[in-house]
């Protein structure tokens, strides 16, 4: 935010939304070690959508309402369950959600601007004013780790913002949700239901704990005792159209449009040094598996995994190219693996090791939503209703940053990519000219930014 | 209300209850009994004597047809003297109460969370949670949209807003459901005892449904939770007053002011238990009503125990020691209470009870006076009286202390408790979603008698008798209908929270 820019944002009022129909008590839903281990993260997400006859905040609330019925585990609160221990030490704990029917917090708001304007002219800082969340606290029974903003703009368009704990849901979790919302809004049947099963990722019969990325993490955060002076990040989001992708991948060669455009951000990230670097590089393993997970399976599912002695001078094609080969080598195996190693390790049992970043602290790259739902949720029942634009930002990036690539509002190869980098490399990437090459538009950059 | 002594071993032996019962319809068939033999002799006197002797009687009275005339004309005229001087029979056409809806739901634990986010105060958090484990509310009740708030929200405009969702809806769905048209209503009365804006809530009603300008309206605030029956109870006597008119009685209780937010402890139990709520009926005196009309009112008994000083602060809205205002209910409410109902069954004892019951009570009331002090005063039956009982659920004491005192059965006092379970207390409203359930459950049968019980701050104890005039079948429509298939439930003394 500049300053003596005045807030454009104002929250009028804060509630708790509570589902429709009453939670069995006494239910609850255990979270898996990769939950567990994503305990330093927040998601925050936006939709923006236009001026509609039925997107008002009381019948968003009342859809709200049914939806929040098939979702216990959103409505719930984070306690620490005591856990049996094998030797009689009764000290380990776990998280579990207590499905106590306690609703999420909702938030209402005025943006005091249009949306055009503010598409046009909002910093990043500012975006964030949209999805607002609150810190965990020392009370998780009384927190909620979701939060519902509702933000009117001057023209009667509607911006949700869903803000939640990584350690409830990732973003295809947190993307579907708001599908169903949308579902249900339109009182259309509800296509992606949740899959409410956390056993789906414990550990193996026979379980083998390796994973050389998550050790390399927790040494890092284990040697870093003191709090290195984080480096202010800041965040721009890059839409390219389906022109610009296809012509980006007819530069990259043989390529899909999620390998061509991080070798593109990759490169001129650390350009001017051009020498071998290593990436690491997420993807959502619901279908990925020999036994497919629902794309509504609610929790995490994410996979991270490294391409390691890459030549970023050797070309935007070739390096497209090792993210595909390692892409495609990445095996079931592998995420078992490491799950098992997080299960070992998880917080809670004595040999738990501190909990570490995963988005980060090196350069991470994920590709979001890539059945494209969040762009395919509408609130009306004609298409027009589509959302304008979605924004996905992961807090707690500290470091080197992190590359979302999803896709885009148009249809087709278009994609947009969300980049968290310090302060000067972002401000470097907005005017770098191989990006700008292909014609992206800039959306939400810090101030002083010139869009390029 | 003084507790029994436990009952001497020769009254539990079966023989005694076949005594008991054989008194019961001697006396209570007393003049059938009387009459049966009388009939039968003159029967058989008439048989005997045939039809010639009669003829030959009648001819030697000799009556000439002036008498025969004048006797005519005096029966005649004490006939329409008789049939005027009777009052005019109020008919309760039907009903309708206000369903919440789902989205203002509060279950326990978005309760006590708001509580804790709201109050930095430990020790009171404390002790709302207590209240709500005891307090025999379920996780549907409702509270109004603004109460949702953190912190709550109580304008002006947002109470409006509360009293138009839930007046309007009740009415609407009464007019669907009688087909009355609001032109064709003569008598309103509204009832709500803590919102009372100006132009009144009658206004209001009046202004939405456009009713005509000769409509007499009233609309009755501070009277408490037993208002309810205070306004049937003018219906009636206004319907005495004008023939063939229609009455709308609209009982309702706006609590989006009333949200307590301080930290005095007596003034914390209508924020735990008052919940939203409404119910509108349609009373006439109109002939034609007669065929449609479900109940028939009987009796309207009301006590009002306010000469008495602590009966009239036992429930008093006054600001506590930091500026916030709150109801405050004492200790001795459950007490004043029982005083108070102790009052009303005496006045409507003598009106309902059989003549068995009565006959007991005054011998054991003479005996207790004359013979001997120490014998226990008869307590009657009401249970020969009515086949219903709608006892406001004001809390979960309040049940108790009526279940106990009036010696009714746990079937007897389940309207009251479910209705307590689902909808929270709503104050003169839950009467008649207590009668509704006992409508949905298929229970109401025609000749049954309902005996509707409301306590409200003064100290009042109102009665109000009902007669069934049609069986009313299952499925009914009203705010029971999509759970009543769940109900009865159990509802634990103290729910963990």
């Amino acid at each position: 935010m500049t300053a003596g820019r005045e807030r454009r944002v104002t929250l009028c009022a804060k509630t708790t939304a509570v589902s429709a129909i009453p939670v069995r008590p006494g239910k609850t839903h255990p979270l898996s070690a990769l939950d567990h281990a994503m305990a330093r993260h927040f998601l925050r997400l936006v939709f923006y959508f236009r001026a509609a006859p039925t997107l008002t905040k009381s019948r968003l609330m009342n859809s709200l309402s049914e939806v929040l019925s098939y979702y216990p585990a959103v409505t719930g609160r984070l306690h620490r369950e005591p856990v049996e221990d094998a030797a009689g030490g009764g000290s380990e704990w776990r998280w579990v959600v207590k499905c106590n029917d306690a609703g999420l917090r909702l938030v209402e708001a005025r943006a005091h601007t249009t949306l055009d304007e503010w598409l046009a002219s909002a910093t990043d800082g500012e975006e964030m004013d949209l999805a607002h969340s609150e810190p965990m606290g020392h009370d998780t029974s009384i927190w909620s780790p979701y939060c519902v903003q509702l933000t009117e703009f001057d023209d009667g368009a509607v911006a949700i913002g869903l803000s939640s704990a990584h350690i409830n849901a990732d973003l295809t979790s947190a993307i579907l949700i708001v599908r169903a919302w949308s579902d249900a809004h339109r009182r259309a049947c509800i296509v992606f239901p949740p899959f409410l099963h956390a056993p789906a990722l414990d550990p193996r019969p026979n379980p083998n704990p390796n994973s050389a990325l998550f050790s390399s993490k927790s040494a890092a955060a284990a040697a870093s005792t003191e709090p290195a002076a984080t480096t202010k990040m800041s965040s721009a989001t890059f839409v390219f159209s389906d022109a610009s992708v296809k012509s980006l991948l007819s530069d990259a060669g043989d390529a899909s449009p999620f390998d061509a455009l991080a070798a593109l951000f990759w490169t001129r990230i650390a350009a001017p040094e051009l020498g071998a670097a290593d990436l690491t590089l997420g993807i959502d393993m619901r279908k990925r598996m020999h036994a497919p997970l629902p794309y509504a399976f609610y929790g995490n599912a994410f996979h991270f995994y490294r391409v390691r002695g890459v030549d970023l001078g050797a070309g935007l094609s070739r390096v497209a190219a090792e993210i595909r080969r390692v892409g495609e080598g990445v095996r079931e195996e592998d995420f078992w693996e490491a799950v098992e190693w997080l299960h070992e390790r998880r917080p809670g049992r004595r040999e738990a090791e501190p909990a570490f970043q995963v988005y980060g602290p090196e350069l991470t790259c994920v590709e979001v939503d890539r059945d494209a739902f969040a762009y395919g949720t509408p609130f009306e029942d004609n298409d027009g209703c589509r959302p304008a634009h979605v924004t996905c930002r992961v807090d707690g990036t500290e470091g080197a940053g992190l590359v979302l690539v999803m896709p885009a509002a148009a249809e087709g190869a278009a994609r947009q990519v969300v980049v968290t980098l310090p302060d000067d490399v972002v401000a470097k990437v907005c005017r770098d000219a191989a990006i700008a090459k292909y014609e992206p538009t800039v959306l939400f950059a810090p101030a002083g930014v010139k869009k390029g | 209300m003084s507790s029994r002594a436990p009952l001497p071993q020769f009254s539990s032996s079966v023989k005694l209850k076949y005594v008991k019962l054989g008194y019961q319809y001697l006396v209570n068939n007393f003049l059938t009994f009387l009459l049966v033999p009388v009939m039968a002799a003159v029967t058989l006197e008439v048989v005997r004597r045939g039809p010639e002797e009669l003829l030959a009687l009648w001819r030697a009275m000799q009556f000439d047809l002036i008498q025969i005339l004048c006797s005519l004309f005096v029966i005649v005229f004490a006939g329409t003297v008789y049939f005027m001087s009777r009052p005019r029979p109020v008919y309760l056409v039907d009903y309708a109460c206000f369903k919440p809806p789902a989205v203002c739901r509060v279950p326990y634990s978005t309760f006590m969370e708001h509580t804790r986010l709201i109050n930095s105060d430990e020790k009171s958090v404390q002790f709302q949670m207590r209240i709500l484990e005891r307090s025999g509310l379920g996780e549907e009740t409702c509270l109004p949209p603004a109460n949702h708030y953190i912190p709550p929200r109580p304008t002006m405009e947002a109470s409006r807003a509360e009293a138009q969702l839930v007046i309007f809806s009740a009415v609407d769905d009464l007019l669907r459901k009688t087909g009355l048209k609001p032109k064709d209503i003569d008598i309103l009365i509204v009832n709500c005892s803590l919102f009372s804006p100006t132009p009144s809530l009658s206004a209001m009603v009046i202004n939405k449904y456009k009713l005509r300008s000769n409509v007499r309206s009233f609309n009755l605030s501070g009277m408490g939770c037993s208002a309810g029956l205070i306004s049937v109870d003018l219906a009636r006597d206004l319907l005495q007053a004008h023939g063939s008119s229609n009455a709308l009685v609209i009982s309702t209780e706006i609590i989006t002011p009333n949200f307590y937010s301080g930290h005095q402890r007596s003034m914390m139990l209508p924020n735990c238990l008052f919940r939203m709520g409404a119910a509108a009926i349609l009373l006439s005196n109109r002939r034609r009503e007669a065929r449609r009309a479900k109940y028939r009112l009987v009796h309207v008994v009301r006590t009002h125990k306010g000469a008495d000083d602590r009966a009239y602060r036992c429930v008093y809205e006054e600001e506590d020691g930091e500026g916030h205002s709150g109801i405050s209910l004492s200790k001795d409410l459950m007490a004043i209470a029982g005083d108070a109902l102790k009052v009303n069954i005496t006045t409507i004892g003598p009106l309902v009870l059989p003549l068995s019951e009565q006959i007991l009570f005054f011998l054991t009331l003479v005996g207790r006076k004359v013979l001997n002090a120490k014998w226990k005063p008869y307590i009657p039956d009401f249970k020969q009286a009515f086949e219903h009982f709608c006892i406001h659920a004001g809390g979960r004491a309040v049940i108790d202390e009526l279940q106990k005192n009036l010696e009714l059965s746990a079937e007897h006092v389940e309207a009251s408790r479910m209705t307590l379970h689902r909808f929270g207390n709503t104050s003169s409203s839950s009467l008649w979603y207590e009668l509704n359930y006992i409508e949905s459950k298929g229970r109401m049968r025609r000749g049954d008698r309902v005996w509707q019980i409301g306590f409200g701050s003064g100290f009042k104890c109102n009665s109000a008798v009902w007669k069934c005039l049609r069986t009313v079948n299952p499925p009914v429509d009203g705010p029971w209908a999509d759970c009543i298939h769940r109900y009865p439930v159990n509802i634990p003394e103290i729910i963990k929270l």
